[in-house]
């Protein structure tokens, strides 16, 4: 996992690795101590993330929650079709961001 | 730790596009944690694509097992995690079939599992398992379950398939394990089809009635064969006081259900599985330490049993358990399931047999109110006596529910009449004896008929005992009238006070206190006299009378009698018709409220 700030109050995440069970709720947290209070943009690049699972899914809904919180968007970067058609297969399409698909 | 893939020998060789359906089985059992069973199932995808599933195909399989796997991860409890997650996977041309073993308690699967809400952060596993395959089913076992989950094919040139790997030792390993993972799912398969022959049959056998046991002995005797046990025990559960009883073992006359499973340390293994309404395993004692408690020649070790409560409508009916020798293998989830479809059967049938007694018991119960019904009758003259001057009429009816009501009227003498009316307490055969004991008693003591105290002491005293042993009393009022002193004498045990009226309109009321017969040996019971004048009325009844209910439960009481017997335009009137229009006003109180006690009176009137 990799952070870069693209723009100011834009942090933007890649090289992130597949998403369970196993580590879900560990990708979430090491994502969430990364955010700055001032961060308005969080970006995940799951572009190399080639597997998610529900938790994964999970952790997604738990880091666009803590981005609102602090007035700021989740957008999610490339998303692979086999994670795209999960996003929409659970209609999470519509709550979340998706850039560059 | 197994992960391999195999297919029968007919693939080796460039496939012919007219073969058969090829059939590719594979098993491995990962350790119960989320890294294991992911491993577990990257390996499943892996075998997938060799069997020449799409790339999406493939995704979608993952993904379905990676949260089934996650689940039996997640729920696992105590000892359950200590147990591996199998997956075993069954591919043939035209679809996917995987049936994942988990250890933890189970739940309900749900039949339409739907989204959470777009922001709740977990909920989504079940839906995705069930958007991603064609059917899932999950069977339930004590301690294991088996989600099954399937899927077809997409439609594809069969054939064009990942290649065999070429170390022939490793694939004859691989073939090995194949055959058997085919023969156990075979033999499921077969036994499964064993128990719905077997059922086909007891349904054909239930038309034919006969005996329960000889029934249920067939049917567990046919549970042993298909679920490969050795032993089989079933108790029925008693509410009164709670206990399981012995019902029949398999075979029959089986020591086994007093030797072991009675034993101290298991006796309340099936008292345990019917209380908390789950299966239980156990391990029966066997011989060893036992002091000859083996079973049938086993080795003393290698022992499992099996017990199964079962229940109709949420009630407990009992248990079956199954024990099997010499191995320590456990029951399979399907001979599980063949346990709960066998029982589930047996309790209905139980069940059953159970209705059926109850409705003979009430039909037993119906029978004997009718025996009840006919003596009343047979109590009631078929006719009054004519002794003028007096005029009389009488009517009793009886509640539903027979009680012990009658009346008598007889001659007594020139001029004279001697009435009785009588409520004994109690219902059905045993108070319409007694009344018919009663009414013969006061037959024989004619001659005390013009002293009505006297006569109902010497009663009381002669029918104490009976009475008293049987726990029954019985209220009597006795009315002596004489014509020739223009009187009436009265005497009463217990029974509600007779009604007096002149023929000028004038109410009396006759109280005299007495005890029922039947309470103390030694009453002695006082006699009334009352003027009774050409034209005055006398009405004896029983408390039925004045306890008619209306529709909205009050009383008819005795203001409303009095005020009914006071009627000046009655007065006049004769005892029949007077005893109909009493008739007539009851039913005009009650509208139909059904009886609850017998209603019975008699009217007498002194004709001037």
């Amino acid at each position: 996992m990799k952070t870069h700030q693209p723009e100011p109050r834009t942090l933007r995440v890649t090289d992130l690795p597949e998403m369970t069970a196993a580590n879900a709720t560990d990708v979430r947290d090491a994502v969430r101590k990364v955010i700055t209070p001032d961060c308005r943009t969080l970006q995940l690049d799951l572009s190399q993330t080639s597997f998610l699972d529900s938790s994964g899914l999970g952790a997604l809904v738990g880091l666009h929650k803590t981005m609102r919180l602090q007035e700021g968007i989740l957008q999610i970067l490339h998303p692979t079709p086999a994670v795209m058609q999960l996003l929409e297969l659970t209609r999470l399409h519509r709550l979340l961001e998706i850039v560059g698909t | 730790m197994p992960a391999t893939a195999a297919m029968p020998p007919s693939e080796s060789a460039p496939v012919a596009p007219a073969s058969p359906v090829r059939l590719a089985a594979w098993r491995v059992d990962a350790e119960c944690a989320y890294a294991p069973v992911r491993d577990a199932t990257r390996s499943a995808r892996a075998f997938m694509e060799a069997q020449g599933l799409s790339r999406a195909e493939t995704a979608a399989w993952e993904l379905a097992l990676v949260e089934a796997a996650n689940n039996a991860v997640q729920h696992a409890t105590g000892p359950g995690r200590r147990q591996p997650v199998r997956f075993e996977v069954l591919c043939d041309e035209r679809g996917v079939e995987v049936r994942l073993t988990d250890h933890t308690p189970g739940f309900d699967w749900p039949d339409d599992p739907s989204l959470p809400e777009p922001e709740s952060e977990s909920g989504r596993g079940l839906f995705l398992i069930r958007a991603l395959v064609d059917a899932t089913e999950y069977l339930r076992g004590p301690g294991a379950n088996v989600l099954v989950l399937r899927r077809m094919r997409e439609l594809s040139e069969a054939g064009e398939r990942g290649g065999m790997r070429d170390d022939p030792q490793e694939l004859a390993q691989r073939l090995a394990e194949c055959e058997a993972a085919l023969t156990n799912m075979t033999s499921e398969l077969a036994s499964s089809y064993e128990s719905l022959t077997a059922l086909f049959r007891y349904s054909a056998e239930l038309g034919a009635g006969g005996d329960l046991k000889d029934f249920a002995g067939r049917l567990v005797s046919d549970l042993l064969l298909v679920a490969g046990a050795d032993h089989a025990v079933v108790r029925l559960f008693h509410p009164e006081p709670p206990r399981l009883e012995l019902f029949l073992t398999a075979p029959p006359g089986d020591r086994f259900a007093d030797d072991v499973l009675l034993s101290h340390e298991h006796g309340c293994t099936e008292c345990q599985a019917l209380a908390t309404r789950q299966d239980i395993w156990f391990k029966p004692v066997g011989g060893d330490g036992e002091g000859g408690r083996s079973c049938g020649g086993a080795s003393g070790s290698g022992l499992t049993g099996i017990c199964h409560p079962f229940f109709a409508d949420g009630k407990p009916v009992g248990t079956v358990s199954l024990v099997r020798e010499g191995s320590d293998q456990s029951f399979t989830a399907a001979q599980i399931s063949l346990l709960h479809t066998f029982v589930d059967f047996l309790g209905i049938q139980i069940t059953n047999a159970r209705l059926l007694e109850a409705r003979t018991q009430a039909r037993l119960v119906e029978r004997e109110l009718e025996i009840a019904a006919e003596i009343q009758r047979a109590l009631l003259p078929a006719s009054l006596p004519s002794c003028p001057p007096f005029e009389l009429a009488a009517s009793a009816e009886a509640a539903r529910q027979v009680g012990g009501d009658f009346y008598d009227a007889r001659p007594a003498g020139p001029g004279g009449l001697f009435v009785v009316i009588a409520d004994v307490m109690g219902k059905g055969v045993p108070a319409a004896f007694f009344a018919s004991m009663l009414r013969n008693a006061v037959r024989c003591l004619q001659p005390l008929y013009a002293h009505p105290g006297r006569l109902l002491t010497k009663l009381n005293r002669g029918l104490f005992e009976d009475l008293s042993r049987v726990d029954m009393f019985a209220t009597v009022q006795v009315a002596y009238l004489d014509a020739v002193s223009a009187a009436v004498v009265t005497a009463s045990a217990g029974h509600s006070p007779p009604l007096l009226c002149t023929a000028e309109g004038r109410m009396e009321r006759v109280d005299a206190a007495g005890l029922p017969l039947g309470i103390e040996p030694g009453t002695i019971y006082e006699e009334t006299r009352m003027p009774l004048a050409p034209g005055s009325w006398a009405l004896l009844y029983t408390d039925g009378l004045t306890e008619a209910r209306a529709p909205d439960g009050a009383l008819f009481g005795e203001a409303r009698l009095t005020a009914w017997l006071n009627r000046r335009e009655g007065l006049r009137a004769s005892a029949t018709a007077r005893r109909d229009d009493l008739l007539r006003t009851l039913a005009g109180y009650r509208k139909g409220t059904p009886a609850a006690d017998d209603e019975t009176f008699i009217l007498v009137c002194h004709r001037p």
